[in-house]
């Protein structure tokens, strides 16, 4: 279980080369095991020029796909996972774990314990999930707080210093890059007998607990015979414990009111110690019913140093918090468009901000709009063939509002108005953007009583919560749009 | 040269990573890993300069020490400045121990023979230990960070070398217990502890006291190398033979060896002990932990799987991509011993819905839909190595896994697949489904479709496209319920967006013919049906060359004939020959002679009029299957990727006369003598099936007239030819080398020259008797020959010397035909006419035991010394 090398790629369209390796790391002891394990079907590492030119071919990132490369677009070369075979001089380099995140090709080659040819089925390579955890974590580290790219450069000029505590010979020793960053500053004190590897130091203060429960819903609705509307609730539980002693015992429990939507699919973080079996088995998969566990989940835990996710749950609510309703029809030169929104009387009528981005896809510009709205303002982005209609705050007492209008488009150009592989002819949504603060649409809640902690000095609890709307889709229901397998199942 | 400054330093390293092999090609090359070691010790360099040089070290020790004893030396040199270094605390230590760590181990010296591994070695353990190692050698503040660092080399060391710490267990075991850094003991004790019981079972020994016994394996003496001696320095996999892996072999050798109840007890502990703090040691690390206990206990005996279970809740919990792996390994190294059916699910379910949490990122969902599709099962049915979909996940647990348009390629493949199994397990029963998978397939494929036919679309829309379809082809061939809408789908594609050929012609090579031959029929269709002259000619061309073939003759040869007056350019000109070709090579004769004639007179370009009119030539000359051949797909590998030069290198080794080794076999066979003319018996052999043979003689000096060719319409290996007759016509009476050459086709329908070797025509091959006198005027005809020689001609006594077999015996074998008068066995009187017109005569009488003289005339000057030397061979040619 072992990397033989990594890489950091800026991705750069339109330069000539489409990128830079802004890190790459070799680890030789790796490389030599490799070597013999792999044995007739080696393919050493190469240097990060070739290594960057086959990499961005085979992500499709180069800026030459006008032509049909077999050796990219051969309908056989079907790829799967973010796992890739490069070809460099006439060999093929295999595995490459690789994946594009903000402009930034994390890769790494993991160590395969054997022979190549065949290829064993990547379930069996344990690199593969090192690999994978690794590169998440170099992610984590570069992104977290970071705002702009002259603090990604420090971060970057961290990254060797670093990965000699985290990784030192290619076998990855923690994944979050930040203990390793405390490890070097404070590598002077002295650690006391059984310290988690997971938590570098001890926190000195008052205690204090933190719980902010993050929900996301998602929807795609379709006001159509034979489809259903669909929507979900994503939560993220993050934590932050500030207590004293090397290993404090913690038991954090999420509350549900009586009506409240269970919570399932929950995913915890591996300081939790145990976990109620019915909390491990509530799941979406399962139709749901009555005996549904709802709570309290409890997830007694050791937490570390610093700001972690608790858990991440998926919830099944009975309604949207909105409903929606989208009509547009083409109509010679122009497009009529109806919309109608409805906040369920459920849903806490407080917004930070709501708004319904109207885009219009593969047009020219928007040359004349004339429309009706019985509530908030409408923005208009010519160039951009977009509409934002800005709620505000608050629904109206009637928790309905409506826009109707028509469009009229210029002459398309190519390099300004957006390109969509879904939205061609009437095919075209709608997408709400909204936040509700201390709020959750499932009603999940922590709060002081949530807390038990077993160490000295009673702590202060604060909690948080937020809905906030992601992919929040309402498509014309006058065209085809595009459906999950769930929505068809009535 | 003195020691560099830090930014000459920065550069230098700067200029090496930039390419580090055209950095050692250079001028400075050579000197880098010297100079590297010296001005570790330089006073002028900061610390962190120091900790960069190191750095390279770390990566690049095959570059700077690029053979053993560089690598043992920089180690030496590396140990000297760590152990020279002031006592107070310093950056340097820690990098200095991974650095020598990592000389020695990509190196190669690792062994028993280096000094710098015998000094590394105890060095490494003492500071594992906490040992005091004097004289302030490790500052107070750094001891701890050492410990840590010393385990994790002496784990790359014990990766390296298996069995290296073998001799350390209990001491690892003892220290785990005590203070000792956690994470890092724990996973060097798993690692040791595996490759002992790897090693020790291989030579079919216990652990012995290796668990308990505490004292250092140094104790002041050498190390202790034996078990990495043992183990042949083989290195150890982590799950050596995963997924098959019922019968591994390493596997066999380690269950093997049953443990004593008192070894099996501590065994026990040991591991008892390593997963009891599992949870103290970071995330990757339990899992590398799992893993290595976990391959290490599969099938040893006294060890039950159960051992893991109170870890297995906790880890199932988790979203960790780590940690969930490594619980489908210990699933895959215990089965059913460590998960029933109801935690198979469990474990199922689990991985289902980590495939598609909206939480975790992308890549994570795609590593878990493919561990999900080769699920280790408890009982798998399906055939090994083939991803399918466990049994226990149904259609209702694969709901959320289904692919929808709105996903990214990836993502979409690989959720398609899954939709593929559905659908081919669901042929019979999915009719109370609603909705059907298979519908929602084809509806899925149509969207696809749909997209790829987008005018601005970028090539990724296409090619998701086409690879979903070969996707369902692979997954569903057979199921005409999905195949013909499939094909009757891309035809549309084709006629709405044509530009995408190259992604059709790609899809034909790639499918079976069960969809490739109608597809085929529908995309001609397509093509011909329309007027040939639109812009997308170019890309019809490209799909005709493709489809085009004996069938639609008509059809196909008026759409060229109306596209021809569209070619106005040199790739459509090419593009037209191209398709003319592929109908040569089905076989269209009759309308392609026209079009090929017009295309050969009216073409604007010479290029394209040549190539017109070589395929007329072509067409109008060779016989169907030789076309075949001829403009087939090139047999030698074109040296340019153009297509033209392959096409003429095809035409060059189908056309032309290639130069090949001999696959004829040719011999002189026995001597028969009839008729007016010297007649050569050849004997011919084939080594492969030949056809149309023909030999060409030549005689080298125009010794004979010249010799017709011989013709064998078919040859083949083992079945025997009959002799093929070769008469001579002598201009004079001497022996000659033929020159043989073969031309031939081979049954690939090449033809082929090929340069035999030589025949040898022998003197006695030229031998013709005279005509027969009437009986009983033997004696007075030779007289009359005898007397008629001089005085033209020449007289000679020659000693001829006889075998065992005698006189009798030599005249037999060689001079039968050509005796006159015979008074056996003494006395023979020979006669032969040599062609044109020589005769010679031989008297052989009063023979000894060892020779018989023999008096000979002839009438030709020339005949004597052959004669002479002829006789003298006769015995020694018995």
């Amino acid at each position: 279980m072992a990397q033989r090398a990594v890489w950091l790629i800026s991705h750069e369209p339109g330069t000539p080369l489409c990128g830079t390796v802004r890190f790459s790391r070799r680890y030789p002891t790796v490389e030599k095991r490799a070597r013999v394990f792999n044995g007739a079907s080696y393919v050493p590492i190469p240097e990060d020029g070739p290594f960057l030119k086959a990499l961005l071919f085979e992500l499709r990132l180069l800026d030459d796909d006008k032509d049909f490369v077999e050796s990219r677009d051969s309908c056989s070369r079907i790829n799967k996972t973010s796992i890739y075979g490069l070809l460099i001089g006439g060999e093929e380099l295999w595995p490459v774990v690789a994946f594009l995140k903000n402009d930034i090709i994390y890769a790494c080659v993991p160590l395969v314990e054997q022979t190549l040819s065949p290829r064993p089925p990547l379930i069996s390579v344990s690199g593969v999930s090192q690999g994978f955890e690794f590169l998440f974590g170099i992610q984590d580290f570069l992104y977290s707080g970071q705002k702009n790219d002259s603090e990604l450069n420090t971060k970057l000029s961290q990254l060797p210093d670093l990965l000699l505590q985290a990784c030192p010979f290619g076998t990855l020793l923690d994944a979050n890059l930040k203990n390793s960053l405390d490890n070097t500053n404070f590598a002077s004190v002295t650690q006391p007998q059984k310290q988690p590897a997971w938590k570098t130091g001890t926190y000195k203060g008052k205690p204090q607990v933190s719980i902010s429960i993050t929900e996301k819903v998602k929807s795609m609705q379709y006001d159509k015979q034979g489809i259903a509307d669909t929507w979900q609730v994503v939560g993220t539980v993050t934590c932050k414990c500030d207590l004293e002693g090397i290993m404090p015992n913690v038991t954090i429990s999420l509350n549900l009111p009586t009506n409240g939507s269970p919570l399932q699919d929950i995913l915890v973080h591996p300081c939790v110690t145990s976990l109620d079996s019915a909390i491990l088995t509530s799941s979406s998969i399962d139709a749901m019913d009555d005996s549904a566990f709802s709570g309290p989940y409890k997830f007694p835990l050791t937490p570390p140093l610093e700001s972690f996710n608790l858990c991440y749950y998926t919830s099944q609510v009975p309604v949207p918090p909105i409903l929606g309703f989208y009509q547009l029809k083409e109509e010679e030169v122009q497009l009529r468009i109806t919309i109608n929104l409805k906040l369920h009387e459920s849903v806490k009528n407080n917004f930070e901000f709501c708004e319904a981005h109207i885009p219009f896809y593969n047009r020219g510009p928007i040359t004349h709009l004339e429309y009706k709205t019985s509530f908030g303002q409408l923005e208009v982005f010519r160039e951009k063939s977009l509409l934002i209609w800005i709620i505000g705050q608050k629904f109206p007492k009637s928790m309905e509002i409506s826009l109707s209008g028509t469009v009229t488009f210029g002459a398309k150009s190519h390099e300004k108005q957006p390109f969509d592989p879904i939205c061609i002819g009437e095919t075209a949504y709608l997408k709400l953007h909204f936040r509700i603060l201390d709020y959750t649409l499932t009603g999940c809640y922590a709060d002081q009583h949530s807390v038990q902690v077993f160490a000295s000095g009673k702590p202060k609890i604060s909690a948080y919560r937020k809905l906030i709307s992601s992919d929040y889709y309402i498509w014309n229901s006058k065209a085809p749009a595009p459906v999950t397998y769930g929505s068809l199942l009535l | 040269m003195g020691p560099l400054s830090r930014d000459a330093w920065a550069q230098r390293l700067g200029a090496f990573r930039a390419s580090p092999s055209a950095f050692m090609a250079g001028p400075e090359g050579e000197d880098l890993g010297r100079d590297l070691l010296g001005d570790l010790r330089s006073e002028k360099l900061s610390e962190q300069t120091k900790v960069s040089l190191l750095a390279l070290s770390l990566e690049y020790p095959a570059q700077l020490w690029p053979d053993v004893s560089a690598a043992e030396v920089a180690a030496t040199s590396l140990l000297d400045t760590l152990v020279l270094l002031p006592p107070r605390p310093s950056a340097l230590r820690r990098p200095l121990l991974l650095a020598a760590t990592t000389a020695l181990a990509a190196g190669g010296s690792l062994g028993p023979t280096s000094g710098a591994s015998c000094r590394l070695l105890p060095l490494l353990l003492g500071l594992a230990a906490g040992s005091d190692l004097g004289r302030g050698f490790v500052p107070a503040s750094e001891q701890r960070p050492l410990q840590a660092t010393a385990c994790e080399c002496l784990r790359e060391l014990e990766s390296c070398k298996p069995g290296l710490l073998g001799g350390s267990l209990g001491l690892l075991r003892g220290l785990l217990g005590q203070e000792g850094p956690v994470q890092p003991l724990s996973l060097l004790l798993a690692l040791a502890l595996r490759n002992t019981l790897v090693l020790q079972s291989r030579v079919g020994a216990g652990l012995g006291g290796l668990l308990t016994d505490k004292v250092p394996p140094t104790g002041g003496g050498p190390w202790d190398w034996t078990l990495v001696e043992e183990g042949d320095g083989r290195l150890q996999p982590q799950a050596p033979s995963w997924p098959a892996a019922e019968e591994g072999e390493g596997e066999r050798s380690l269950t093997a060896r049953e443990h004593s109840p008192e070894e099996a007890r501590e065994l026990r502990a040991a591991v008892i002990q390593l997963l009891d703090t599992s949870y103290l040691l970071t995330p990757v690390a339990q899992a590398q932990l799992l893993w290595l206990l976990g391959w290490a206990l599969r099938g040893l005996q006294g060890q039950p799987p159960a051992l893991f279970k109170p870890q297995l809740v906790r880890l199932l919990g988790t979203a960790q991509l780590t940690l969930l792996h490594a619980v489908l390994a210990l699933k895959a190294a215990f089965g059913e011993a460590l998960f029933t059916a109801q935690d198979e699910a469990l474990l199922l379910r689990r991985l289902t819905l980590a495939a598609q949490h909206p939480a975790l990122p992308p890549p994570t969902h795609l590593f878990y839909l493919h561990c999900l599709l080769s699920f280790p099962e408890n009982w798998p049915l399906g055939p090994e190595g083939e991803e399918a979909a466990p049994l226990l996940l149904g259609p209702q647990l694969c709901r959320g896994l289904l692919p929808s348009l709105l996903h990214d390629p990836m993502a979409l493949l690989a959720r398609l697949h899954l939709l593929c199994l559905l659908c081919a397990e669901d042929e019979e029963e999915e009719k109370g489904q609603l909705p059907s998978p298979r519908h929602y397939l084809e509806e899925l494929l149509a969207g696809l479709r749909q997209r790829a036919a987008l005018d601005e679309g970028p090539r990724a829309l296409a090619t998701v496209c086409f690879q979903a379809s070969y996707l369902v082809t692979r997954c569903l061939a057979g199921q005409p319920t999905v195949l013909t809408p499939l094909i009757h789908g891309l035809a549309q594609l084709y006629r709405v967006r044509p530009m995408l050929a190259s992604h059709f012609v790609d899809f034909l090579d790639q499918v079976d013919s069960e969809l490739r031959e109608p597809l085929k029929v529908v995309l001609r269709q397509e093509v011909v049906s329309r007027p040939g002259r639109d812009e997308a000619l170019c890309w019809h061309l490209k799909m005709l060359a493709k489809v085009a073939d004996g069938d639609a003759q008509s059809a196909t040869l008026n759409f060229l004939q109306a596209a021809a007056a569209h070619c106005t350019n040199w790739d459509l000109q090419q593009g037209l020959l191209r398709v003319c070709r592929a109908l040569l090579r089905a076989g269209v004769r009759g309308g392609l002679v026209d079009l090929l004639q017009v295309l050969a007179r009216q073409l604007e370009d010479p290029d394209g009029r040549d190539h017109a009119r070589l395929y007329y030539i072509l067409l109008a000359h060779l016989a169907g299957p030789k076309l075949g051949v001829a403009l087939g797909p090139s047999l030698a590998p074109p040296a340019l990727a153009s297509s033209l030069v392959a096409e003429n290198q095809g035409f060059v080794a189908a056309l032309m006369v290639q130069e090949a080794p001999a696959l004829v076999r040719l011999s002189v066979g026995s001597h028969g003598v009839k008729g007016p003319l010297p007649v050569l018996k050849l004997q011919l052999e084939a080594l492969e099936p030949i056809y149309s043979l023909e030999l060409r003689f030549r005689v080298e000096g125009q010794l004979y007239a010249p010799l017709e060719a011989v013709h064998v319409p078919c040859l083949c290996p083992g079945r025997p030819a009959r002799p093929l007759l070769l008469p001579l016509q002598p201009r004079c009476p001497a022996p000659a080398r033929l020159d043989v050459h073969a031309l031939y086709t081979t049954s690939t329908g090449l033809t082929c020259h090929a340069h035999l070797p030589p025949l040898f025509v022998n003197f006695a091959d030229l031998f013709l008797p005279f005509p027969k006198p009437p009986g009983g005027a033997g004696l007075g005809f030779f007289e009359e020959l005898w007397d008629s020689c001089l005085p033209e001609g020449a007289e000679s006594r020659v000693w001829c010397p006889l075998g065992p077999q005698g006189l009798e015996g030599l005249v037999s074998h060689h001079l039968e035909p050509f005796v006159v008068v015979a008074q056996p066995p003494t006395s023979y009187y020979v006669a032969i006419h040599l062609p044109p017109n020589s005769k010679l005569l031989l008297r052989l009488e009063a023979a000894l035991a060892d020779g018989v003289p023999v008096a000979l005339r002839t009438d030709d000057w020339a005949v004597l010394p052959l004669a002479g030397d002829y006789l003298r061979g006769l015995a020694a040619a018995l």
